[in-house]
């Protein structure tokens, strides 16, 4: 089962997102994720609603626009029974048994558009094309609902669906050029006050200051800044960050630390 | 004017043995070089004791006997103790340990690697005819390193080690190691000793080497009916997701005629059983009808001690921390570094001709294992930090891999143990794909 990757050609160059950092995506798609504390995904059959975007003429399918209240979307709880939780729980702590008595039900994702191990695209049609954002949003809600119930991998049932399926552009529009935006918007913000305040400080216009070594290196420091340090908690995650980078080199030298100088200890 | 001496019988020197350069008297220079300042032993061998007799303790001591060291290989279990052990040795080691090929049980040509939503991926496309991972038993494997290492002359003794006695004051003082072997309890005296008692080593111990973290392997031994085994005939499976381990993979690996189902873990070992169970339930079909034979668990060392090398003892193996992290790889490492350990004393000591110090450790085995294979296991932490943090992450792990050149890549350096030869354009392309696989999955993800 090999995945192609032809239909995604990297991006010209990569999205502003440090890539050692987890990204945490900090846009429309949060409201999606806080949900009751039953935990319950919001999906499958029935829907709440259908929505206006989705032109497809399923009246099953589950809304697919995110703005609306997650909290009003959810319609029923998942099918399944959660294995984890219900089983067994060590009753026996031998394991010696084999699954017979374990688990009745087998939970499995469904949804119309879910066929044999992918989204059929067709299914998302919005105008004679497929709508994108449609088929993020179904796969994030499907892989929100494995984290709760996880399904046992079949080989009758593979699962071929992956993301690089979606075109790039498709994500930048989405989500790269949003945060583009806020952060161009801030650089800028940042950029002419702090010219103003240099002018108004010591006389220097902008042309002369970006003759300016420190100037410059100034500008440096704030352009890295925006970029990086996104939320307050990004200072503290960069420290640790830096921290847990060299954490394993440490333990590696440790041996050759511990030389006093001029003691062979026997 | 200078001049050269040579005291001792010409052989070609090399670069990291010990120069002195003397000033006789103001007007001439002299420099001696001499192979080694260390001093000779009266009459007798350079004895060793080598604690453990798995794949570091045996290639330790075949190296050291062959080398010409009186060497005493001790070992507690019996030959056919079974170790809870994945089993999967890559071909250098075959190739650098000779290892017969009678002795494989298995050869794994396909790797299957399956995200958290059941993605899968099949690894082994690009294996050449004659390349694959080799899966034995550790108790076949073990006793064959055994028993060679006895035949070069390695005396082997069958005993609990209970203590080892470090001299702290004299530099040539021996060490004493205190076993127990047929009921009585017994007293040998060492001049150096080579830990490679494993996870939980006792040699360890007594130098005061330090802790270190270690991980939980648990696993079941399975019988399967045989139309199940044919599927597993040589595939080996990773299953990676929250559900069966929060930082590491759960496996299938075939072994002779039964598949050993396991996950592993570091921080969340009182777990363990759940993710046992997670386990199962995700491979369910595939093992349903099956018979849990046997239930192991092991510690797995995650990183190295503070202190692998004091005084004329040193650590190898297991004992040392040489595991990878990211695949949990030791046997290999354990052998290699048994072997480097051995020759390093081999060659401070002149083929046990002169004592050795710590010194000389220290320049022989560790500077050089350090210096080979540091960026191999830097890089699996990297890898391991990237790729199992999260469900998103694993994904996008899953992802990366049905790309050819990462397969080829990864093949090549697990079973050479080399950086294999990249191309740069190829490996553009890959840092981009990571990048992106990341991104998309982590926005997928939520």
């Amino acid at each position: 089962m090999s995945v192609s990757m032809a239909l995604f050609s990297p991006p010209t160059h990569p999205p502003s997102f440090s890539p050692s950092i987890p990204l945490k995506p900090h846009l429309t798609l949060k409201p999606h994720l806080s949900l009751g504390p039953l935990k319950t995904s919001v999906f499958l059959l029935s829907a709440a609603r259908a929505s206006a975007d989705n032109g497809a003429g399923t009246s099953a399918s589950a809304a697919t626009a995110l703005e609306p209240d997650a909290d009003l979307k959810i319609s029923k709880p998942p099918k399944a029974v959660f294995q984890k939780d219900e089983s067994t729980a060590g009753a026996n702590g031998s394991l010696g048994a084999t699954e017979a008595g374990e688990v009745e039900v087998v939970s499995k994702f469904e949804d119309t558009r879910w066929i044999g191990g992918t989204w059929d695209l067709k299914k998302f049609e919005k105008d004679g094309k497929p709508d994108w954002d449609a088929v993020i949003d179904a796969e994030a809600r499907r892989r929100k609902w494995l984290q709760n119930n996880p399904e046992s991998s079949s080989n009758d049932d593979p699962i071929i669906f992956d993301t690089s399926i979606i075109p790039w552009w498709a994500w930048m529009k989405r989500f790269h050029l949003p945060e583009a935006e806020l952060l161009n918007g801030r650089a800028a913000m940042i950029g002419f006050f702090m010219t103003y305040l240099v002018d108004s400080l010591t006389g220097v216009g902008l042309v002369d200051q970006m003759n300016n070594f420190f100037c410059k290196t100034l500008l440096f420091i704030s352009v890295v800044g925006v970029l990086l340090i996104r939320k307050n908690e990004d200072l503290e995650n960069l420290k640790k960050l830096l921290e847990e980078t060299t954490f394993y080199d440490k333990q590696w030298q440790a041996t050759w630390q511990d030389e006093t100088p001029g003691s062979s200890r026997n | 004017m200078a001049t050269v001496t040579h005291p001792l019988h010409t052989t070609t020197f090399k670069l990291p043995l010990p120069l002195r350069t003397e000033i006789s008297h103001p007007h001439t220079l002299s420099i001696k070089a001499s192979l080694s300042t260390n001093a000779p032993l009266p009459g007798r061998k350079l004895r060793a004791a080598v604690i453990g007799a798995g794949p570091a303790g045996s290639s330790a001591a075949e190296a050291l006997a062959s080398g010409g060291v009186e060497t005493f290989l001790f070992e507690r279990s019996p030959p056919t103790a079974a170790k809870p052990c994945g089993g999967a040795i890559p071909l250098c080691m075959l190739h650098e340990f000779d290892i017969p090929s009678h002795l494989i049980d298995r050869q794994v040509t396909q790797m299957r690697i399956i995200s958290p939503s059941n993605l899968a991926v099949d690894f082994g496309k690009t294996l050449r005819a004659n390349e694959f991972i080799a899966m034995l038993r550790r108790e076949v494997l073990d006793s064959f390193l055994r028993s060679r290492a006895e035949s070069r002359g390695a005396n082997l003794v069958s005993g609990l080690v209970t203590d080892i006695e470090v001299p702290n004051t004299s530099s040539t003082a021996p060490y004493v190691v205190h076993y127990t072997a047929n009921n009585s309890r017994h007293a040998l005296s060492v001049d150096v000793v080579v830990g490679a008692d494993g996870a939980n080593s006792r040699v360890a111990k007594s130098i005061k080497a330090g802790n270190y973290a270690c991980a939980i392997a648990f696993q079941e031994r399975i019988k399967l009916p045989d139309e199940k085994m044919a599927y597993y005939e040589n595939m080996a499976e990773m299953y990676v997701g929250n559900d069966v381990s929060p930082d590491f993979y759960a496996w299938v690996f075939p072994k002779c005629d039964h598949v050993a189902v396991g996950t592993g873990t570091v921080r969340a070992k009182q777990d363990i059983k759940a993710y046992q169970r997670g386990i199962r339930e995700r491979v369910k079909p595939k093992i349903a009808g099956g018979k849990v034979i046997k239930v192991e668990a092991h510690p797995i060392p995650e990183h190295p001690r503070p202190i692998r090398v004091r005084g004329r003892v040193a650590l190898v193996g297991d004992a040392a921390g040489y595991v990878t992290k990211c695949s949990g790889e030791g046997i290999y490492f354990a052998a290699k570094s048994g072997r480097m350990c051995g020759e390093g004393i081999v060659k401070a000591s002149e083929g046990g001709d002169r004592m050795i110090e710590e010194k000389d450790l220290k320049r022989e085995y560790l500077k050089a294992w350090d210096a080979k294979y540091i960026s191999t296991f830097r890089f699996m932490d990297l890898l391991q930090r990237v790729f199992y943090g999260s469900n998103a992450a694993r994904e996008a792990l899953v992802e990366l891999c049905g790309d050819e050149y990462v397969q080829r890549m990864t093949f090549d350096s697990y079973l050479y143990k080399r950086l294999a030869e990249g191309d740069r354009w190829e490996d553009v392309k890959m840092v981009c794909n990571t990048i992106g696989s990341l991104t998309r999955c982590n926005i997928v993800g939520s």
